[in-house]
């Protein structure tokens, strides 16, 4: 059941939000033994929060489509009273004095928290394999990881846990779960939707966005999220839009981009082959299809790692002496960034100003891009390197290949199941906009959606 | 020329194990081969995308 179809049981009363949060709450006990999505389940909280939606529902007070809905937050947003871990040991014991910007904005829109996802250590990886936590698993495959760092929210999405949960994206850690695990992911803007009382990896790179199983609840996510809050300096005064796609859609005319260049050279075929039918799938509906030569990404990728190395650095400077507390991959990011120059950052952030430029000269040929999220489906947990036909790659770096550029630039990007592999694992299609077309990115999406069945198909990993 | 990581390391006191800074080693190198290339093709005259911004309330 999708967001607006449990938000249309609800207004006709064919279901209560005690029930669905019941529901949620049962089928997380049973299943997160194995999956190891959630790092803090909030049983009483959500089940009272329910109540009163439900009452509130029938004194006529209508929040909105998430309005009685279980959802799930990743462990970064900070809940007021409630343990934020960012899925580190140096944090298992932080208890908030104070709800996150996101936290507030779902609690006002009704939605009902149901837990903490569990996520990669300090949201500064993509297994999802935390050493104090727990491994995430994806639900299609046991032995797979979920994606991260946003793992736990991937998991629960896709094993259908809850109907949403909020990932945070650095270098792709919304995106690559949502192509892993099947489900939808939307980074937003940076901007777009407030940081405020998210524990940060990194300033300038940080998005948070939602994991859905449709592209419309990603949509009605967005609505609920987007807005200046003045407690994020980085947060944008540009006006919010309706995001929801109308339910008949036209994409006649939207300027597809196809690169030539760079996207498809290192990828698994069955990818190329979803993704390039993805853009036929569109061309059929009318848009146009065009190909293009988008600027230098290994150099945008180049230029995000040494961006977040240092910033990551600066910010976990005053707990390095703790090395005891730290998993051994987290631990060797934060000590290199300690030994990159001030002169390598400053001048980061000067080739990000440049990189910017060369991006807009691109928004004047095309009005999205469709690319891979990921260059293959889910690796297995513990596997180092993936294998592009007789080149080997790091699998971390080969994960956030696609993805990881984007941040610097601060686009909205949404990722979105196009197809399965021969292992029958979940691809994902991600379609990138310029600065603040969410709406379009969306509008495309839901138009795929409404076309191909790649978002209904559950997984076959879990009972 | 490659960075020496090691003397970075011990110049600036930092308490990073040597095997820690071997792993460091080979990560660092290829993504300075990468970037010190970026760098050097900057225009002159151009600023961080990172700007600091003085609030008018900030005189008041």
């Amino acid at each position: 059941m999708t967001i607006q179809e449990a938000a249309a049981a609800l207004r006709a009363r064919k279901v209560s939000s005690v029930e669905l949060t019941s529901e949620a709450l049962d089928r997380t006990a049973r299943l997160d033994q194995k999956l190891k999505a959630f790092i803090t389940v909030m049983d009483e909280s959500a089940r009272s929060r329910a109540q009163r939606a439900d009452a509130e529902l029938s004194r006529g007070i209508d929040r909105g489509p998430l309005h009685g809905i279980p959802v799930a937050v990743k462990d970064v947003f900070s809940t007021k009273g409630v343990r934020t871990t960012c899925g580190s040991k140096l944090f298992a014991n932080h208890v908030p004095d104070h709800n996150a910007a996101v936290v507030e904005r779902l609690e006002s829109a009704g939605a009902v928290l149901i837990g903490k996802t569990n996520m990669h250590e300090l949201a500064y990886g993509i297994t999802s394999t935390n050493p104090h936590f727990g491994a995430v698993r994806n639900p299609w495959d046991l032995d797979r990881i979920p994606g991260g760092s946003s793992g736990g929210s991937g998991a629960a999405v896709a094993a259908d846990l809850v109907f949403m949960a909020m990932g945070s994206d650095t270098g792709g850690s919304i995106r690559i779960p949502a192509s892993f695990c099947g489900t939808v992911g939307l980074k937003p803007t940076f901007g777009r939707v407030s940081r405020f009382g998210v524990l940060p990896l990194d300033f300038s790179l940080d998005h948070m966005g939602p994991l859905t199983h449709t592209v419309r609840d990603a949509a009605v996510t967005l609505n609920a999220l987007a807005g200046f809050d003045p407690r994020d300096e980085t947060c944008s005064r540009q006006a919010v839009e309706d995001y929801l796609p109308a339910k008949t859609i036209s994409i006649r005319d939207v300027r597809i981009g196809l690169p030539e260049n760079f996207y498809f050279d290192q990828a698994d075929p069955a990818v190329t082959q979803a993704v390039r039918r993805m853009g036929e799938t569109a061309q059929s509906l009318g848009a146009r299809l065009l190909l293009v030569r988008v600027p230098d990404i290994a150099a945008l990728n180049t230029v995000g790692r040494v961006i977040l190395l240092c910033e990551a650095s600066a910010l976990m400077e005053r707990y390095l002496a703790q090395r005891d507390n730290f998993g051994a991959d987290v631990l060797a990011l934060l000590d290199q960034g300690r030994l990159l120059p001030a002169t390598d950052y400053v001048n980061a952030q000067r080739l990000r100003r440049v990189m910017k430029q060369e991006f807009q000269d691109l928004w004047k040929q095309v009005d999205c891009l469709f690319v891979p999220t990921t260059p293959t489906s889910a690796p297995r947990i513990g596997q180092a390197t993936l294998k592009f036909g007789d080149k080997e790659e790091d699998a971390r770096l080969a994960s956030t290949r696609l993805v990881r550029g984007i941040n610097v630039l601060g686009l909205p990007a949404l990722s979105m199941p196009c197809g399965w592999d021969d292992l029958g694992l979940p691809l994902g299609l991600q379609i990138i906009g310029s600065p603040f077309q969410e709406a379009l990115i969306l509008r495309v999406g839901a138009a795929l959606e409404d076309a191909t069945d790649f978002g209904q198909r559950l997984p076959t990993g879990i009972a | 020329m490659a960075k020496n990581w090691k003397t970075i390391a011990v110049g600036l006191n930092l308490d990073i194990p040597e095997s820690d800074l071997e792993k460091a080693q080979t990560s660092l190198d290829s993504l300075d081969k990468a970037f010190q290339p970026l760098v050097r093709i900057l225009p002159h005259d151009t600023e961080p995308a990172v700007m600091f911004q003085c609030q008018p309330e900030e005189n008041q």
